[in-house]
Formats: C-alpha cells, sequence, structure tokens
C-alpha cells in the first residue's frame, strides 16, 4: 500500500516511474506483519467512538452537573433567581441576595442620552440631568417624583414615563463572561463585596457545569432512587428466571425428547418474536391489552369492564413487561441451551437408560450438569442485557403507571436524553448509568463465583 | 441368565436391518457376535438392551417376555464402545449411578462400589473423574459400572475398539477374568475374530444381519458353513482355488496339479466345479501334494513369516512358515498342500 502523506506534493512529477520501483520501505507496508493493524484499523475507530469514548465520558459526565441549562460547553456569570438560591440557602447571604437582585434608578449621561433617544421631551430631559445627576432612587416612583417636580415637565403620565423607564439599573440577568467583569459591575452597582461574598458568589453565579460529586449525593437522597432499584432488581431476576434461563431450558429440554420434526417447528415458532420488529411485537400486546382491545372485548361477557389492561395495575403492568420481555428472551436461551444439549454425546443417553435414569433424573444428572456453561453464559449475559435495555418497557408502558414500571435505564434515559420539561440532566444522568455499569459488573462477579468458574474453565475432562 | 431372541425383527424406517433372526444364549455363558462393519450387531445389541423398540418377534430373559419392558427395567449392563463415563462424576459417582438411582443407601453403594472397584482393580482411582483415566482404566471403570447391578446379562460393544495393542490384550484377558469369576451371561460384539475366538464360548457369526453360523471358536474354524465364514476366521486369511473335481481329485487347472479328497466328497460330486479353501498353516514347503508357483510377496511378523505364492492363472496361495527359508520374491518355489485339510465349497460358497 502506498502511504500518500509520505510523498511530498511537488514530487507528482515523477510519481510514474516511481511507482515501478517505489522505496523499499513502502513495499513492506503492503505486505508485511503491520497488514494486519492496518486491517483492523477501522474496527479500532469504531471501538473507540462507539464503545470506550463513550464510556469515559459517562464516567467523567457523572463527575458533572451538566444539564441544559449549564450547556455542555463553559458557561457565562450571571446573577439570576437560580443564582441566589445557592447563596441564600448554601451561604446564608440572605441580605446580599436581596441587594443583588435590586433595582436601583440612577440619573446618570447614559439613561439621559437614551431617555432623548427614546423620544423624551428634550427640555424636561436637560433640566433633569441638571437637577438630579447622580442621584439614586430605590424605585421608579422616586424618578417619576423628581420629574415631576421639573419646570419643564412633560405634560401627559406618558411623557413622563418614557423618560423615567430609562434610568432603572440592575445586575439581574446579565450575562458576564468572566467573574471579573461580574465583580465590576457589582462594585459600579454600589456594592461593596468582602472576600467571603466574592468567592460565593463566584461559585453560586456560575452558569456552565462544574465537577461535583452532587449526583450521589442527589441520588442516595432521593426515594424515587431505592424505587427504580427494586423494581430493576425485579424486572431483571424475574424474566431472568422464568424466562430467559428457566422457560428457555424447559423448552430446550422438551424438544430434545421430541422428534426432530416437531422439535424444530416447535423451535422456530418460540423464535418468532425474536425476528418480529420490537415497536411491532409491542404493538400487538397493545392492542391486546388496551381498551377495546382483544382482552377488554373477550372479558367484557364475563362480567369484567373494559379497560386498559396493561396499565389498570402496577402488577398488571408488570405481568406484561415481563411477558413481553420473557418470550423474546427465552428465544436465545432455547438456541444455545438446545445445541448444547445435542452436543452431548448419545452414548450418555443410552448408558443411563440402561443405568435405569427415566427422563426426570436423566435431566437431572446428565443435561443440567453438562449445561452448566451455557447457563452461566445465558444467565450473564441476560443480566446484563435486561439491565441495560428498555425498549420494550419505553414502548409499553413508559415506566408507567406512574413510574410503576420505571427500571434504572429507563430511568437514566428519561432524566439524561429524554423529559418532557425539556430539562435534561446530562450528569445525572451519567452519574446513573454509572451504577448501572457497576451493579452489572458485580453482578457477573458474583454468578462467576456461584458457578464456580474455576472449575468450569479447567481443562477439558474427556478428550 | 438364559436370553432368547425369536425371530427378532429391527428396521430403521423403511430399511430393515435385521430379518427374523433367532438366537440362544446360555445361561453363564459368553458369545460373540463376529461380523464386519455395518452388519447389524450394535442393533441385536441394543436392541436387546432396549435402547431399540423391536419391529418384531420376541426377547426373553429366562422366562420373562422384555420385548415391550424398557431398558430402565431390563436389569442389563451394557459396556459401550466409548465407555459412555459421565464426565462431571468422579469414578465412584460413576459406578455407583445405577444404585443411586435405585435410592440404595450411601454406605451400601459404598459397599458395593468398594467390592467392584476391587474386582476390577482400580480401587486407587475412585476419586478420579473419566477424563483423568487412561483408556484401560475407562474401560474398567465402565465394566464395573455395567457390573454392578448383577445384571442378567452383561452387553459389550466393541469394548476394546478404542485400546492400543498391549492394553487390548491385557482388558481381553480381563474381562474373560471377570466373566468367568461372576458367571455372568455376556454377549461380546465385536469385528476382530480374533477378540472373538480367544474371548469367548461360541461365535455367532453375522453377515448383512444374519446369522450364518453359530458355534464353539475351534470348531467354526476347523468346520467353516461356507466360504465367507472360512474367510472371516483365521489371520492370515485362508485362500480359496478354484478347479472342478476329477476321479476323486481336485484339479486345479492352470498348473494341473492333483489334490486327493476324501471319498465321499469326491464321489458325490465328480465333474464339479468348486473352489478349495487352503490356511495358510497347511501348505508348508517338503510335504503334501506339491504346487508351483512364484513368490510374490514376503512379510515378516517377527515370530513367523507369511510368503504369497502366485500360481500362473492369478490365483494366490498363503503360507506361513516358522523358520524364515532363503527364498526371495520372484524365485519359483514348489511346496505341498496337506490334502487332509482343505475344506471345499460349492461355487456359492457353501461347505461341501
Ligand atoms: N439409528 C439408526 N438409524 C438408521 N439406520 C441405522 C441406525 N443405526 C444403525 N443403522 C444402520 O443399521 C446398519 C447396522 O448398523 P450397526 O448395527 O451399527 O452395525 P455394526 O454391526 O457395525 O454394529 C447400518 O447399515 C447402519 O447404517
Ligand atoms: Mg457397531
Amino acid at each position: 500500500m502506498l502511504k500518500p502523506s509520505s510523498r511530498p506534493h511537488w514530487a507528482t512529477k515523477s510519481l510514474s516511474a516511481d511507482t515501478k520501483t517505489p522505496p523499499e520501505g513502502e513495499i513492506e507496508m503492503g505486505n508485511s506483519k503491520h497488514l494486519g493493524l492496518w486491517l483492523l484499523a477501522p474496527a479500532g475507530v469504531f471501538v473507540f467512538l462507539f464503545f470506550l469514548a463513550p464510556v469515559i465520558l459517562t464516567g467523567v459526565f457523572g463527575f458533572t452537573n451538566m444539564s441544559t441549562a449549564t450547556g455542555i460547553t463553559g458557561g457565562a456569570y450571571m446573577i439570576s433567581d437560580t443564582s441566589m438560591r445557592p447563596l441564600r440557602s448554601r451561604y446564608g447571604e440572605n441580605e446580599l441576595a436581596d441587594r443583588l437582585t435590586q433595582k436601583v434608578y440612577t440619573i446618570d449621561d447614559a439613561g439621559l442620552k437614551a431617555a432623548l433617544e427614546a423620544g423624551g421631551d428634550a427640555a424636561a430631559i436637560a433640566e433633569l440631568g441638571d437637577k438630579f445627576l447622580d442621584q439614586s432612587f430605590d424605585r421608579r416612583r422616586g424618578v417619576e417624583t423628581a420629574i415631576k417636580s421639573l419646570s419643564a415637565r412633560p405634560s401627559t403620565t406618558r411623557g413622563i414615563k418614557i423618560i423615567s423607564a430609562q434610568f432603572e439599573r440592575s445586575v439581574v440577568n446579565v450575562r458576564f463572561d468572566s467573574k471579573e467583569d461580574l465583580l465590576v459591575a457589582i462594585s459600579d452597582f454600589g456594592i461593596a463585596l468582602n472576600e467571603g461574598q466574592t468567592e460565593a458568589l463566584g461559585q453560586v453565579a456560575y452558569t456552565g457545569w462544574t465537577f461535583t460529586t452532587q449526583n450521589f449525593k442527589t441520588m442516595i437522597e432521593l426515594p424515587d432512587t431505592s424505587k427504580t432499584l427494586i423494581n430493576t432488581l425485579f424486572y431483571v431476576f424475574t424474566t431472568l428466571i422464568l424466562f430467559n434461563t428457566g422457560f428457555a431450558l424447559v423448552l430446550s429440554i422438551t424438544t430434545h425428547y421430541m422428534p426432530a420434526g416437531p422439535a424444530g417447528f416447535f423451535r422456530s415458532i418460540w423464535l418468532l418474536p425474536r425476528v418480529t420488529p420490537p415497536v411491532l411485537y409491542v404493538l400487538m400486546w397493545k392492542w391486546l391489552a388496551w381498551d377495546t382491545g382483544f382482552l377488554s372485548v373477550v372479558l367484557e361477557p364475563m362480567g369484567f369492564a373494559p379497560r386498559n389492561w396493561m396499565l389498570d395495575s402496577p402488577a398488571n403492568a408488570w405481568t406484561f413487561i415481563i411477558l413481553i420481555n420473557g418470550i423474546v428472551g427465552a428465544s436465545m436461551g432455547m438456541l444455545i441451551f438446545s445445541s448444547a444439549i445435542k452436543a452431548i454425546p448419545q452414548s450418555l443417553f443410552h448408558a443411563s437408560e440402561v443405568d435405569g435414569a427415566n427422563r426426570g433424573q436423566q435431566v437431572w444428572h446428565i443435561i443440567l450438569p453438562q449445561l452448566r456453561w451455557p447457563i452461566l453464559f445465558i444467565t450473564i449475559y441476560q443480566t446484563l442485557s435486561l439491565l441495560t435495555s428498555f425498549e420494550y418497557i419505553l414502548l409499553a408502558t413508559d415506566g408507567g403507571p406512574g413510574g410503576a414500571t420505571e427500571v434504572w435505564a429507563l430511568s437514566t434515559y428519561l432524566k439524561a436524553l429524554s423529559n418532557y420539561g425539556g430539562a435534561l440532566q446530562y450528569g445525572y444522568g451519567a452519574a446513573l448509568s454509572l451504577v448501572l455499569v457497576i451493579i452489572g459488573i458485580s453482578v457477573s462477579l458474583i454468578y462467576l463465583k456461584l458457578f464456580d468458574f474455576k472449575n468450569l474453565t479447567a481443562p477439558p475432562k474427556i478428550e | 441368565m438364559r436370553i432368547l431372541l425369536d425371530k427378532f425383527t429391527k428396521s430403521f424406517g423403511s430399511l430393515t436391518i435385521i430379518d427374523e433372526m433367532d438366537l440362544e444364549i446360555h445361561d453363564g455363558e459368553m458369545i460373540a457376535l463376529l461380523g464386519g462393519s455395518g452388519c447389524g450387531k450394535s442393533t441385536t445389541l441394543f436392541s436387546i438392551c432396549g435402547i431399540h423398540k423391536v419391529n418384531g418377534g420376541r426377547i426373553l430373559f429366562g422366562d420373562r417376555d422384555v420385548t415391550n419392558v424398557t431398558s430402565q427395567e431390563r436389569n442389563v449392563g451394557v459396556v459401550f464402545q466409548s465407555f459412555a463415563l459421565y464426565p462431571h462424576m468422579t469414578v465412584e459417582q460413576n459406578i455407583g449411578f445405577p444404585l443411586k438411582l435405585r435410592k440404595e443407601t450411601k454406605p451400601e453403594i459404598k459397599r458395593k462400589v468398594d467390592e467392584i472397584a476391587a474386582m476390577v482393580h482400580i480401587e486407587e482411582l475412585l476419586q478420579r473423574r473419566p477424563g483423568e483415566l487412561s483408556g484401560g482404566q475407562q474401560q474398567r471403570v465402565a465394566l464395573a459400572r455395567a457390573l454392578i447391578r448383577r445384571p442378567d446379562v452383561l452387553l459389550l460393544d466393541e469394548p476394546l475398539a478404542n485400546l492400543d495393542a498391549t492394553l487390548r490384550l491385557e482388558m481381553r484377558s480381563e474381562i474373560r477374568r471377570i466373566q468367568q469369576e461372576t458367571g455372568i451371561t455376556a454377549v461380546l460384539v465385536t469385528h476382530d475374530q480374533v477378540e472373538a475366538m480367544s474371548m469367548c464360548d461360541r461365535i455367532a457369526i453375522m453377515d448383512k444381519g444374519q446369522i450364518v453360523q453359530i458355534t464353539e471358536p475351534r470348531d467354526m474354524y476347523d468346520n467353516p458353513v461356507s466360504d465367507f465364514v472360512a474367510g472371516f476366521l483365521g489371520s492370515p486369511p485362508i485362500a480359496f482355488v478354484k478347479g472342478r473335481i476329477s476321479g476323486g481329485k481336485f484339479v486345479e487347472p492352470s498348473t494341473a496339479t492333483k489334490i486327493p479328497l476324501g471319498a465321499k466328497i469326491a464321489k458325490a460330486n465328480d465333474g464339479r466345479e468348486v473352489k478349495i479353501g487352503i490356511r495358510p498353516e497347511y501348505f508348508q514347503p517338503g510335504s503334501g501334494t506339491m504346487i508351483s508357483g512364484k513368490i510374490s510377496f514376503i512379510e515378516s511378523q517377527g515370530r513367523e513369516t507369511l510368503y504369497n505364492v502366485t500360481l500362473p492363472d492369478g490365483t494366490i496361495l498363503r503360507s506361513i512358515q516358522s523358520r524364515r527359508s532363503p527364498s526371495k520374491i520372484g524365485d519359483e518355489v514348489e511346496w505341498g498342500i496337506n490334502a487332509d485339510q482343505i475344506l471345499v465349497f460349492d461355487q456359492d460358497g457353501v461347505r461341501i
């Protein structure tokens, strides 16, 4: 492979002569040991872009307070209701906060000029400047009283208001690019700050994101968190035990004892939900469950009022969520377990039959011990995939009714990426996903321990 | 226990593998089912132990008709070709498995396992897993597991096929010793005539799902009912020569050699086209009816040497000699056939 960048562009003229006898170093590129690395490079880029980078960023974001309000780039300094709240609560600077949010009316040159431009009476403005320059008033009414006291005062109230409006001075809701600009403006505003107040103001007035461990404190404090955690564990382990491994085992073992034809047919049927597009699959469940759907129609004559069966109660919602996920999830275990059972030598089944084992004993003493590896694999794989995937819940109940089926991954998604209010908490969401990653890794390690991983990976017992 | 197959028939789909086979195995006897690959030996064995359902006929254990009894309830011990030990169980658990399934108590199982382990000499291996055993040891474990229930019949499917040559010799006598010690009725499936001859009381030789002949090893060797049986037994194998019976003698056409035959056979078949079988040990230098040919192949088998002698028409005679003669390949030799020991078959291969 020729590396274009290694050739200066002014050398193009000699290119044709060059290609016949490329420099040795470049030939080597094409057929040397580096080729493998070159071929891997695109995969490396993808791994970095879509796996490593997001993981690292999530880790970093989890320790910030990023949100729609802070943006993800740097911020500005601003006195606002939002920034004054922590000044009062965290620093106890109530008086300072009051003063900073006050409006002040000062007769100055800028105000006089603006009044002229706004179309105020020129004579009145000139007189106001002469008599009251540099005087301040707490209220607009003060300014207006002053204007009314003038000999050249405007004849209409509107004329007075046009002028008075130009002298309002405030540091509230003004964006300053740096802390220094803010401090200058505050001292211009007539407020002197001591060192502690300067420090505190710098903290609270900053509108950009900062590093913080607040997310994790919030997580522990919010009662929602433990509810979501319990929901998640319930959802993951119920689906896993009942369907992803339990039902998958039942399917693979029963089909093992069936004649080949019906067994294949049966397995294909259980694969169908897997190959149905998730949106359509969930839509079918919704049709089944909603108030004019199949269930309602069938149950109405039996005295059950039509209703949305899926969202009717938390118990119903969970039943549907677990069925929806489990019926899709069982197929993978079924395939893995079936092929693992097929790999057991036929002679072991014959031997156990002759030894007197009935089917149940065969399953217990021969099949299950040989399935330890696949069961471990499926359990870990499905635990992780149940922990992280929330698409079926999002489509089916969206966490409802009333957050009853909101699991950790869904909650993260809602907080960080999709929120009706539009106030997205990137930092908090990242912190939530970080916790999810830690839960996933811990659970996997526990499984490895439970299944006696070292023994499983020991050299094969029969060569 | 006596085992009886009565018009036993087995087919897979439309393909009939065994058609109306009759076989009686005497109590305490060890019988060999001998035959080439694919002739239906394993099928017969699997039907006796109940893994295969039969399509016709009856199978009797003693007086009990077990034709429709499941293998779990037949009380048979089987040693499979691949040994089929349970890889996740220790040797002790493997051997005790049939008893565990019968819910015998732990001490009882332990006692019986120790007893049988001592018999097959694997006492020190009880805590190992099958993967940590040599082929011969696995074989012993498989035997112990098959025997622990004191089965009515012990079935062995090519038990020595997966062992190397020295182990095969050792296990041949071991299996026979254990069978005789326990006095159990046993069926040995094998394609190896040496195994069948050395280990069993009787041999049932099979061809294409049929039992061709059933008798004691020596008798089968000396009096085969057909050229198939004669050809199957003996190593190096018997040589066949075609010719005609004329004037009380067999005439080999290409050398015009005349070999005297027994009076009865000669008289009854005068003028008939036949073939004779000559075993290598009955074609030797120095005595008998001389026939000449060219040495075409010499193979030293250690103690003995095998010579192929080709007659002018291409027919090959074999000679096994304990002393090495100075002959080389290509030499013309004249060696003698022991006329008393030749076997005569008609053109269809049936013994005359
Ligand atoms: N389960 C089966 N299904 C169909 N054909 C079978 C089956 N088992 C054996 N056969 C056929 O039956 C014939 C005899 O097989 P087998 O008894 O195993 O021969 P062997 O004498 O070598 O043990 C073979 O042609 C084999 O292909
Ligand atoms: Mg076989």
